[in-house]
C-alpha cells in the first residue's frame, strides 16, 4: 500500500543527497517561487510552513526538543532575540556575514548581528508600513497620521465613504501609540498617551476607515477593496503589493513612528546539517535570488546589488521604509500582540472603552513580565 | 512500368502525407487530450469526493469550535461564578457530544472547573483564537485537544477552555464514504499519523510522512491537489478547522491504484485506438484502391507513351478514364495514331526512295543484264532446235532457255517497277480511255478481263465483274491494269484448283473516292502475313514461281497516284480480298 510503503520523493530528476530541512514562513505564491529556485539550483530541500501566529512558539518547542530541528529557518526578525537568548541559534559563517546587505537590513537583525563577534542571522527581506495610494491621488502633507488621515478625509465621498485602509491589528497600531509617546513595551505602552492613542486609533473605524470585516479575512477584504478603487490611502506592508494586479499604479511615501521589521533566516544549533542550511540561506539571499522575489512580490530585498536591480517600486518601499523604526527587541515582543490584538478589536468594536481595553493588555503584559501562566 | 508504380506509390504517399498522417496527429492528440480529460475528471471526482467528506468533518470540528468559543467568551464575562461555570460545562458536554473531557483553566493556566488537564497540553496565553492539537490514541480511542482562549469584553484573557474530543466521527464519515474499486481515504493530522482510513485497518502512531508523497504534499502549503506516484492516483486536501499545535493542517486524502483509478481512461483509449485502427486501415485500403483506380489510365498512359517513345504502332485498346485523364487518353490515342501515320508516312517515302533508287539501278542493271540474256536465251534455243529429240544435251538446254526466260521475267519486273514512279514518262499506253493522269475503272477492268481471258481458262477461273461506279480515277490506266493484272494472277496462283475471282467498285464514302476490290476464293491470306504482303521481294509462292515485287510495285502505283491498297479477308470469310481506295478525278 502506498500509504505505508511508497517512497518519499516522487520526481526521480530530482537531486540527489540528504534534504536540507527548512522551515519557512513564505505564503503560498512565495512558496512556489522558492520551490522553482530549488529545483534550478539542484537542491534537495524538505520545506514546511510555520504559521505566522503561532511561529514563535511553534519554533521554540522544537528547538527545545532538540531532535526534530530544521537545518535552516526563515522566521520574523522580532523572534530573533526570543530564539538568541535561549541559544538556539549558531552564528553565521564569515562569507555571508560580509556580504553587502543594507543598513536596514544590518538593523533588522542587529540584537543578533554580533554577539561576541559572531553573527546569528541574515536578512532575507525588509518590511514594515508605508503608506500606498493611488497615484492619481496627492500625496499627504507630510507623513504624519494626522496629514495622512486627513488627506483620506479629503477623498472620502457617497460612494466611497471609508477610503483609509488600516487594519486593526497590534502591528498597524504601533504609529498611533509612538506618536502619544507610547511603546510595544510590556512597561512601556503607558497609560495616558496609549489610550488616547486608542481612541485615536478606533474612532478611524466608521469614519475613515470601514467597520473591521471577520477575523482572518482582513488580507482578502483589503485587496478586495483596492482593486474595487474604494481604498485612496492604505497602511500596509510589502507582503501585501505581490497580489495587486495593478502595480503601476500605486505611489508610496513614508508614514512617520511606523514599524520595520523584516524576516531573517536561521540555523539552529541543533541542526543536522548546518552548513547545508547556510548554503540553501546563501543561495537565498544571493543578488538574482533577492532580485526575482524583488520583483514577482514586490520584498524589499536585503543587498544593495539586488535593490539597485528591483523595480522602482520596491526603490520606493525601500525608501519609506528607511525612516520607519524597528520595533523593541524584546523576548517578549512577539507575545505582546496575543493581548494587544483583542484588546484593538475590543475597542473598535465599542465592546470595551479605550480605557478599558488598555487596562486589559496592561494586566496581560504584566502577567508576561512575571513569568506568570504557560510559556 | 517502374514509372507508373512509382506513381501509384507516390499517390499512396500524397494520401498518407494529406490524409492519414494528419488524420494520426489529430487521432493521437485527441486521444491524449480525450484520456487526458478522462484522467482529470477522474482527480476531479477524487478531490470534490474528499471535498465532500473535509465539508463534513470541518462541519462537525467547526460546530464544536464555535460553541466552545462561545461558551468561552460567555464565561469570560462573568469568570467568577462558579455554578455557572459547572451549569456552562454540563451543556457543553451535552450539545457538543463529540466532547469527552471539558476543562475551564484561569488565565494563569491553573485548572479552575471540569476535568483534569491532560499532560502535555500547551493551553499558553499567547496561543490567540485557539487551535487543535495533534492526535492521540487512549484506550482506543482516537482523540484530540482543543484549546480555545476565553478573553472577556474587553479583550482580555480571562482563561482557557480545554476540551477533548473524540474522533470516533471521523472514522465513521471515511467509513461510510462509497468508494472505487480500490480506493481508501485516509485522514492525516499535522504530522502525517493517520486518524481515520476507511478500509478499517488498525492505526499506528507511525506517521506517513516521508513515506507517502501526498502526505507530505498535503501537509506542505498546498490546500488541495492531486499527484500520480508510484503507481497510486493521490487527492489530497487540507482540512481548514483542523490545524495542529505546530499550524500544519491535517488531510484528508483519496487514494486508489493508478490501475483502477485510471481504468476507463485505458479502457476508452484502448477502444479508440482499435477503431480508430481499424478505421485508418479501411481508409488506406481505400486510398490504395483509389490510387490504384486513378493511376491505372496514367499506367496506360505511361506504356503507350513509352510504346510511342520506342516507336511501336498505336496498338492497343482504347484509353480509358475518369474526367481529364480520359481526355487525355483519347488525345493521346490520337497522337500515336498520328504518329503512327507519320512513321508510316515516312517510312513509306523511305521505302519510296529506297525503291526508287533500287528501281534506277535495277533499270541499269535489268538494260544490261538483258541483252546477255537474249543471247543467252537464242543461242540456247538454237542449240536446243539442233538437237534430235532424245539427244543427252536438249534437257540441260531446255533448262538453261527456261531459267533464261525466268531471268527475263525477272529483269522484265525490275524494269516495271524502275519505270512506275515515273509515271510522267510513261509511254506504254495500252489504251486511251482518258486523260493521262485519269482513267474509267470498268474500261480497264474490260481490258484486264480481255488480257487475261486465256489464262483464266487454262486455271479454269471465272472472272466476275461488277462495277457500281463509272466515276474516273486519278490513276494512269496503264498503272491501274498493271496493278489488277497482278491482283488477278496472285488470285490465280492461289486457286490452283479453279475458283472465282470477283473484281467490284463502288464509291467510297463522301464519294471522293472509288473503292476498288478484287476478291478470290482461294485459302486467303493467313495475318501474320498481311502487313508483308506489299514488302519487296516477300512472297509465299515456291522457288522460281514468283518474283515477289508484283504486290509491292501495285501498291506504289496505287500509292503515288494517292490512293491505297489493303488486303483482308473475302467477303464470306475465305479467300482473299484486296481494296483499293483511288481518288476520284476533280477531287486532288
Amino acid at each position: 500500500m502506498c500509504l505505508l510503503a511508497c517512497g518519499g520523493g516522487d520526481d526521480a530528476s530530482a537531486p540527489a543527497g540528504p534534504p536540507i530541512r527548512f522551515l519557512h514562513t513564505f505564503g503560498a505564491e512565495e512558496t512556489e517561487l522558492f520551490n522553482a529556485i530549488v529545483v534550478e539550483r539542484r537542491l534537495t530541500v524538505e520545506s514546511s510552513l510555520v504559521p505566522f501566529a503561532r511561529g514563535q512558539q511553534v519554533i521554540s518547542a522544537i528547538l527545545a526538543g532538540g531532535t526534530d530541528c530544521p537545518d535552516l529557518m526563515r522566521i520574523d526578525a522580532t523572534w530573533l532575540p526570543g530564539l538568541r537568548t535561549a541559544g538556539y541559534l549558531a552564528p553565521v559563517p564569515a562569507d555571508l556575514a560580509a556580504r553587502d546587505w543594507t543598513p536596514e537590513a544590518k538593523g533588522l537583525v542587529a540584537s543578533a548581528w554580533r554577539s561576541n563577534d559572531q553573527l546569528f542571522a541574515v536578512p532575507q527581506t525588509v518590511d514594515g508600513l508605508v503608506v500606498v495610494r493611488d497615484s492619481s491621488r496627492p500625496a499627504p502633507a507630510s507623513p504624519a497620521i494626522t496629514d495622512v488621515v486627513a488627506a483620506a478625509r479629503a477623498t472620502k465621498t457617497p460612494s466611497s465613504p471609508y477610503p483609509l485602509g488600516v487594519r486593526v491589528d497590534g502591528y498597524w497600531f504601533v504609529p498611533w501609540l509612538r506618536a502619544e509617546g507610547g511603546e510595544l513595551r510590556p512597561t512601556g505602552i503607558g497609560d495616558v498617551g496609549a489610550v488616547v492613542a486608542l481612541e485615536k486609533f478606533a474612532a478611524l473605524y466608521g469614519d475613515v476607515a470601514s467597520p473591521p470585516p471577520p477575523s482572518g479575512t482582513e488580507a482578502p477584504d483589503e485587496l478586495r477593496r483596492w482593486n474595487a478603487h474604494e481604498l485612496a490611502y492604505w497602511i500596509t506592508g510589502p507582503w501585501q503589493l505581490g497580489a495587486l494586479r495593478d502595480r503601476d499604479r500605486l505611489a508610496i511615501t513614508p508614514l512617520a513612528h511606523a514599524p520595520r521589521g523584516g524576516q531573517v533566516l536561521v540555523v539552529p544549533t541543533c541542526a543536522r546539517a548546518p552548513a547545508e542550511g547556510w548554503r540553501l540561506a546563501a543561495e537565498l539571499t544571493d543578488t538574482p535570488a533577492l532580485a526575482r522575489f524583488a520583483a514577482a512580490f514586490a520584498t524589499v530585498p536585503t543587498r544593495e546589488s539586488a535593490l539597485a536591480s528591483s523595480p522602482p517600486l520596491v526603490r520606493a518601499l525601500y525608501e519609506a521604509l528607511k525612516s520607519a523604526e524597528p520595533l523593541p527587541r524584546a523576548v517578549n515582543t512577539p507575545l505582546l500582540f496575543d493581548d494587544l490584538n483583542p484588546a484593538l478589536a475590543a475597542a473598535v468594536a465599542r465592546d470595551a472603552t479605550p480605557t478599558e481595553a488598555i487596562d486589559g493588555v496592561r494586566h496581560g503584559w504584566h502577567r508576561l513580565t512575571r513569568g506568570e501562566g504557560h510559556p | 512500368m517502374r514509372a507508373a508504380a512509382s506513381l501509384r506509390w507516390r499517390v499512396l504517399l500524397l494520401l498518407a502525407l494529406t490524409a492519414v498522417v494528419p488524420t494520426v496527429i489529430v487521432g493521437v492528440l485527441a486521444i491524449s487530450r480525450a484520456r487526458a480529460d478522462v484522467e482529470s475528471e477522474v482527480e476531479r471526482g477524487a478531490l470534490a469526493h474528499i471535498r465532500a467528506l473535509g465539508a463534513a468533518l470541518d462541519g462537525t470540528l467547526q460546530d464544536a469550535r464555535r460553541t466552545v468559543e462561545l461558551a468561552a467568551a460567555t464565561w469570560a464575562d462573568q469568570p467568577d461564578g462558579e455554578r455557572e461555570a459547572q451549569l456552562l460545562l454540563k451543556r457543553l458536554r451535552r450539545n457538543v457530544p463529540i466532547v469527552s473531557a471539558l476543562s475551564i483553566l484561569d488565565a494563569d493556566g491553573t485548572l479552575k472547573y471540569g476535568d483534569a488537564v491532560p499532560d502535555g497540553v500547551d493551553a499558553g496565553s499567547h496561543s490567540f483564537g485557539g487551535y487543535i492539537g495533534d492526535v492521540r490514541r487512549t484506550n482506543g480511542r482516537t482523540i484530540v485537544n482543543l484549546v480555545v482562549q476565553a478573553r472577556g469584553r474587553t479583550g482580555e484573557l480571562m482563561g482557557v477552555f480545554l476540551a477533548t474530543l473524540d474522533l470516533g466521527f471521523v472514522r465513521d464519515v471515511v467509513a461510510a464514504a462509497r468508494l472505487g474499486r480500490g480506493a481508501r481515504v485516509v485522514v492525516v493530522d499535522g504530522t502525517g499519523v493517520p486518524v481515520a482510513t476507511s478500509d478499517g485497518r488498525p492505526l499506528t502512531e507511525t506517521s506517513l510522512a516521508g513515506k507517502d508523497p501526498a502526505v507530505d504534499r498535503a501537509l506542505a502549503s498546498s490546500i488541495e491537489g492531486t499527484l500520480a506516484t508510484g503507481g497510486w492516483v493521490s487527492a489530497y486536501r487540507n482540512l481548514s478547522s483542523y490545524q495542529s499545535s505546530r499550524g500544519v493542517r491535517w488531510a484528508i486524502l483519496h487514494q486508489q491504484p493508478e490501475a483502477d483509478a485510471y481504468a476507463l481512461a485505458r479502457r476508452t483509449t484502448r477502444d479508440t485506438l482499435l477503431v480508430g485502427g481499424i478505421a485508418l486501415a479501411l481508409a488506406l485500403a481505400l486510398g490504395a484502391l483509389v490510387a490504384t483506380l486513378l493511376t491505372r489510365p496514367l499506367e496506360a498512359l505511361a506504356r503507350r507513351a513509352d510504346a510511342i517513345a520506342a516507336g511501336g504502332a498505336d496498338d492497343g485498346p482504347p484509353i480509358r478514364g475518369p474526367g481529364e485523364i480520359g481526355v487525355l487518353g483519347q488525345r493521346i490515342d490520337e497522337m500515336a495514331k498520328r504518329v503512327a501515320e507519320r512513321t508510316e508516312l515516312q517510312q513509306a517515302l523511305a521505302r519510296g526512295d529506297r525503291l526508287a533508287s533500287v528501281g534506277v539501278m535495277s533499270a541499269q542493271v535489268a538494260h544490261e543484264i538483258n541483252n546477255p540474256l537474249t543471247t543467252v536465251l537464242g543461242y540456247a534455243k538454237l542449240l536446243q532446235e539442233d538437237k534430235p529429240e532424245g539427244h543427252p544435251d536438249r534437257a540441260g538446254l531446255e533448262l538453261i532457255a527456261s531459267e533464261a526466260e525466268r531471268m527475263k521475267s525477272i529483269v522484265g519486273s525490275l524494269l516495271e517497277y524502275a519505270r512506275a514512279p515515273r509515271q510522267s514518262e510513261q509511254q506504254m499506253k495500252p489504251v486511251e480511255l482518258a486523260s493521262p493522269e485519269t482513267c474509267q475503272p470498268a474500261a480497264v477492268v474490260r481490258h484486264v478481263a480481255t488480257l487475261l481471258g486465256p489464262q483464266l481458262k487454262k486455271g479454269r477461273t471465272t472472272l466476275v465483274t461488277d462495277m457500281a461506279s463509272d466515276a474516273a480515277v486519278t490513276i494512269d490506266a496503264h498503272a491501274l491494269q498493271q496493278v489488277l493484272v497482278n491482283l488477278v494472277q496472285n488470285a490465280l496462283q492461289a486457286m490452283s484448283d479453279g475458283g472465282t475471282i470477283t473484281i467490284a467498285s463502288s464509291p467510297a464514302p463522301g464519294a471522293v473516292a472509288t473503292t476498288i476490290t478484287v476478291a478470290d476464293t482461294g485459302p486467303g491470306i493467313p495475318a501474320q502475313h498481311r502487313t508483308k504482303v506489299f514488302d519487296p521481294f516477300f512472297t509465299t509462292k515456291d522457288a522460281g514461281v514468283g518474283t515477289g515485287l508484283g504486290l509491292a510495285v501495285s501498291k506504289h502505283l496505287v500509292a503515288t497516284a494517292g490512293g491505297s491498297i489493303e488486303v483482308g479477308d473475302g467477303p464470306n470469310g475465305t479467300g482473299a480480298e484486296f481494296r483499293l481506295v483511288i481518288p476520284n478525278a476533280g477531287t486532288v
